[in-house]
């Protein structure tokens, strides 16, 4: 028999029980779905993640003290170092590297800011003046503060944008001056508005140079380095400079952990991926229920039809003639099912995609192919079991069926 | 060489722990272009033996020669050609596809016959199912389903399915069972041209004014062939 008949009889089948064959195509519509979906949602949350970092300032190079016993780009525990790492560290870089765009030293605390009755807790980076170089920081009033100005230490300030909303209102505080815990600061600059860059709200941040950070919290050794590689294929070299120099400072010992963007980008992602699969492994499971759903249904047609399937027999149709026929509506039933859920999946995720355009989840191509062709075997495989029962059946105990 | 030829024919039911003999070593054999009526109480294993010979089920014990070849050598799939090609079945119950037209219906075995020979372009499968409609008369009912037809009518789509792939040999169990006897003369009458065509028919039937169109009549009683008698 050909497979245009097949079909044919195939589709008749369905279409003569519309509403059986759309309940029975429910289950594979949700299951396959839920994949494309769930896939679809890690890939946005990769895609998320990924400008996120890219928002940081590209080629960003990140060195932490301590050295992690295990391989790994998400850094150290903080404060397993050894030796401290001092702001004479990011000098000698400054001086010797070849292939950096930028390099600061980091200071991280929180003080209290005042300015006249106007009081908020925040948190500040001690760096210096080519900070804003490598994290992409954009100053909107005044400016950051100078080469000069970070060397000796001044008591310069430059203020997130919704830190200057807050104390100052719409004035221009630049000029002005605030304390910050009990030391008079001058403001040099306020930020342009950032927002948030991986967790962390750029607005509500202050900036003051490395030396005055260490002064105002009394402390000797920097929280980390941040640099900026002068080009991406330059990213390499600029790691393995960064890491000879210090450890020719350091009598030789690797007591630090340098880390890239892209590594941990890479990382970040891996991570996601393997939430992606384990998400798209359940929903394969709510699959394997839509295939079940499609077997019952198929066992309820094999007894339904019995006398058909004798009829048949006894024109001349070979048992696998039979097997066929069943197996095709089977198979129909999981391609009618693949389809709507595949499509289902994609115009939800394109619809979301057009309602939060920051969030592009829009379903991959890579997962739309193999999610229908999974349905399609999954309807191959529930199909075969009645397919095969029904091609059993002996001739007169099927024609004598009632 | 004759078309049917069974010796010592055995057919042996089990249900549960009863053994039933439906057939008990019948030897007979059936020449091309006989006219035969199968005859008995029920029970007495006329239907088993039709469906024995039309290879829709199998002997227990004893040989069946079809056209010389033994057939419980054959495969499933041959049989299945065999059954497609060489002979046409009608039953009592008619037994047509009910959610399919009359033409459909007709059309199934040649389907099915693309399975073991070149299809015939589907404009020819249709031409052929028309021509078998034609011959039973309904020609005008080609596009009827089933539960639209009365029950002559049905069962004379039954014969033009039987008939669509011109086969040697047709079997009819009780053709006229489930009819009223002007359908049931109809039927005859289509059953009278076609053998007069060269078509061997071999009919089960318990109604003595149907089987007298037969030329040859076989009685059965409890499983044994008790009178072979021909017209004269």
């Amino acid at each position: 028999m050909q497979v245009k008949e097949i079909v044919r009889l195939s589709f008749e089948s369905l279409l003569s029980q519309k509403l059986r064959t759309a309940l029975t195509i429910l289950g594979m519509v949700i299951g396959v779905g839920a994949i494309v979906l769930l896939v679809s949602v890690g890939q946005g949350a990769k895609n998320y993640v990924t400008s996120e970092f890219e928002g940081l300032g590209t080629n960003l190079i990140i060195v932490q003290p301590g050295k992690s016993d295990r391989k790994t780009h998400l850094g150290p525990p903080v404060g397993a170092a050894q030796r401290k790492m001092t702001t004479a560290d990011v000098q000698a870089i400054e001086k010797r590297a070849l292939n950096l765009e930028a390099v600061s030293g980091l200071v991280l605390g929180t003080v209290s800011v005042r300015y006249e009755d106007a009081l908020a807790n925040i948190t500040v980076f001690g760096t210096n003046e080519q900070f804003p170089h490598i994290l992409n920081i954009k100053v909107g009033r005044g400016e950051y503060f100078s080469r000069e100005e970070d060397e000796y230490g001044r008591r310069v300030v430059v203020l997130g944008q919704n830190v200057a909303t807050e104390l100052f209102g719409d004035a221009d505080p630049v000029g002005l001056s605030v304390k910050l815990n009990e030391s008079e600061y001058r403001i040099v600059g306020v930020l342009a508005p950032m927002g948030n860059k991986l967790g962390l709200d750029f607005d509500e941040l202050g900036f003051i140079p490395t030396e005055a950070a260490l002064k105002l919290f009394n402390d000797d050794k920097l929280f980390g380095i941040r640099a900026k590689a002068s080009s991406r294929v330059g990213m390499d070299d600029a790691v393995a400079e960064m890491t000879e120099i210090l450890k020719e400072r350091r009598d030789g010992e690797e007591d630090f952990t340098i880390m890239t963007q892209i590594s941990m980008m890479e990382s970040m992602n891996t991570i996601l991926s393997m939430l992606t699969y384990v998400l798209a492994a359940i929903a394969a499971i709510s699959m394997v229920v839509g295939g079940i759903g499609i077997m019952n249904i198929m066992w309820v047609t094999v007894v339904e039809r019995t006398q058909e399937i004798g009829i048949r027999r006894a024109v001349g149709a070979r048992r696998v003639d039979i097997m066929k026929q069943l197996l095709a509506e089977a198979i129909s039933l999981s391609v009618l099912g693949g389809l709507v859920g595949v499509g289902g999946a994609v115009l939800i995720t394109y619809g979301l995609y057009f309602a939060f355009p920051y969030f592009d989840m829009r379903a991959p191509m890579w997962i739309v192919l193999p999610a229908f062709f999974l349905a399609v075997f999954v309807g191959v495989a529930f199909g075969v079991g009645p397919a095969w029962r029904a091609s059993r059946i002996e001739i007169l105990d099927a024609l004598r069926y009632e | 060489m004759a078309l049917i030829s069974i010796e010592g024919l055995d057919k042996v039911f089990r249900r549960g722990d009863e053994e039933i003999h439906a057939i008990r070593s019948m030897s007979l054999s059936i020449e091309p272009g006989e006219f035969i009526s199968i005859t008995g109480p029920s029970g007495s294993g006329k239907s088993t033996l039709l469906y024995i010979l039309g290879l829709l089920d199998k002997p227990t014990n004893g040989r069946y020669l079809l056209q010389g070849t033994p057939v419980e050598n054959l495969s499933d799939t041959e049989r299945a050609q065999l059954r497609n090609k060489f002979m046409g079945f009608v039953f009592q119950s008619f037994h047509l596809l009910p959610r399919a037209t009359a033409l459909r219906n007709v059309m199934m075995p040649l389907v099915y016959a693309g399975t073991y020979e070149a299809a015939l372009p589907e404009a020819e499968q249709r031409a052929r199912a028309a021509d078998a409609l034609t011959m039973v008369g309904l020609e005008n009912r080609m596009n009827h389903l089933p539960n639209e037809l009365s029950g002559g009518q049905r069962q004379r789509v039954a014969i033009a399915r039987a008939i669509v792939n011109r086969p040697k040999l047709l079997f009819a169990d009780e053709p006229t069972g489930n009819l009223d006897s002007k359908s049931g003369k109809e039927i005859i009458t289509l059953f009278d041209r076609l053998n007069a065509e060269g078509v061997t028919i071999i009919m089960v039937s318990h109604d003595p004014a149907i089987a007298g169109h037969a030329h040859r009549t076989l009685s059965l009683r409890d499983g044994e062939l008790v009178e072979d008698r021909r017209a004269s």
